[in-house]
């Protein structure tokens, strides 16, 4: 495994670079600024680089936004609107992110143990309790 | 022989007693009321309320689509939660994620603001007339039940939060409840303003990320005024006038844009994109001289603006 990815290493290092070439070798005219976006993301690590990442993202977070069965329709503007690092966020970590939904569906165990953490004042799932 | 089952029954009883008792002191003891820092105790008024948050009641497992719609139309933004459903809530988690409650806002033409997980902030927010989204989790982290309210208020006499959550507009929960449970979120918060509004308790390299975030889904016309009010809450924020400087330039107002970048470089000298930018402008105005040293000054900054920097020099006369 150690072999295999010293041996992998280079070659997707290569890929980034000229990965990375092509994206910052698109036909801008010769007197363009440098975006604000770019100086910040510039001031945080290797721009190019977080550029691919930032692509790779968003395609990755159509596809999940499709399979978790949001509106085609929708899709692509729900992406749009993502900064890139919360993108990243959601293509990383979709599964784990905690969705907000104020619903708990529970065993009876459950119940006894949240009724009780209700009572102390810990949590809140009960109305009654308080 | 009877007398010792019953004492050993007993001695089984009391220490499940004190086992209990133990326990029960272990959590309470991390339920404490929280407390803010003096500063901030000084600050703040007693009791605080953010007047006109409409109240919309979550439908199943709409609390995130609900908190944005108080929090969009508070904001001037007249969108009913029905057309918020599609756009932020997932069918696949019968929730809404973070991420994108934040995008939402950003879609409806708000800024949003991440706090920084400190329950002075959430406080100072309320007393700025500011409604918070806050996410909380109701249950054990074992059994999560997430879920997002409008924090609205707050008496610190009584030790009271009040909240627009779930089906219940204006309930009052007590500090040390409240917190327990938003605790359990990592203390997520976030505010959604008209651009031009900063939050009170935000920093500068956080605001700097939150509108330009911003900026790139809705264009440099609406970020212009973020920008504006940016560099007045932050008269020395070098980056500030820099991100000034573009928008400027991507409205048009290149006079503009010149005058921010001066101001750009001078609070942070060594910021070569400002310089970059700023010598291209002038090249293109024919201001040879400054332009030349503005441009010398970006290819001696090393960065990736260095060969631009020298092929725009090459260019001048």
């Amino acid at each position: 495994m150690q072999t295999f990815r010293r041996f992998l290493s280079p070659f997707l290092i290569l890929a980034l670079v000229l990965g990375s070439f092509t994206v910052s070798a698109a036909p801008l005219p010769a007197s363009d600024l440098i975006s604000t976006q770019a100086a910040l993301s510039a001031e945080s690590a290797d721009a190019d680089r977080e550029r691919i990442q930032e692509i790779l993202s968003r395609a990755e977070v159509q596809e999940q936004l499709i399979a978790q069965g949001v509106d085609l329709a929708e899709v692509e503007a729900r992406v749009a609107a993502l900064s890139a690092e919360e993108a990243h966020q959601m293509a990383e970590q979709l599964e784990q992110l905690p969705a907000g939904a104020g619903v708990v569906g529970a065993l009876l165990v459950v119940f006894i143990v949240l009724l009780v953490t209700d009572i102390l004042g810990l949590t809140n799932v009960f109305p009654f309790t308080r | 022989m009877q007398d010792g089952s019953i004492g050993g029954s007993l001695n089984a009883r009391l220490a499940g007693v004190v086992l209990v008792a133990l326990c029960l002191l272990l959590i309470t003891g991390c339920a404490a009321t929280p407390r803010l820092a003096p500063a901030t105790e000084q600050a703040l008024p007693r009791q605080a309320m953010v007047e006109n948050v409409p109240f919309h009641a979550q439908t199943d497992y709409q609390c995130g689509p609900a908190s944005l719609a108080m929090v969009l139309n508070h904001a001037d933004i007249d969108v009913p939660m029905e057309t918020l459903i599609p756009q932020v809530y997932l069918p696949g988690r019968e929730g809404s994620v973070q991420p994108e409650m934040l995008a939402t806002a950003r879609r409806h033409g708000r800024i949003p603001y991440v706090l920084n997980n400190s329950f002075d902030s959430l406080l100072s927010e309320i007393a700025a007339g500011h409604p918070v989204v806050v996410m909380q989790n109701l249950s054990l982290p074992a059994w999560p039940m997430w879920h997002y309210a409008v924090a609205i208020g707050y008496d610190l006499d009584r030790e009271e939060m009040i909240l627009h959550s779930g089906e219940e507009a204006q309930r009052i929960e007590a500090f040390h409840r409240f917190d327990a449970t938003w605790a359990r979120s990592g203390r997520w918060a976030f505010v959604a303003l008209p651009p031009g509004t900063l939050p009170s308790t935000v920093g500068e390299r956080r605001a700097l990320e939150a509108i330009a975030a911003f900026e790139q889904v809705q264009g440099p016309v609406a970020a212009l005024p973020a920008w504006k009010g940016l560099v007045e809450q932050f008269p020395a924020s070098g980056m500030g006038y820099f991100a000034l400087g573009n928008t400027r330039y991507a409205a048009g107002d290149i006079q503009g844009a010149i005058v921010a970048f001066r101001a750009a470089v001078e609070r942070r000298e060594e910021l070569g994109p400002a310089w970059l930018n700023l010598g291209l402008l002038l090249a293109a105005q024919d201001e040879t001289s400054e332009a030349r040293h503005a441009l010398n000054r970006a290819a001696a900054l090393p960065g990736s603006w260095q060969t631009q920097a020298n092929e725009a020099l090459s260019r001048l006369p």
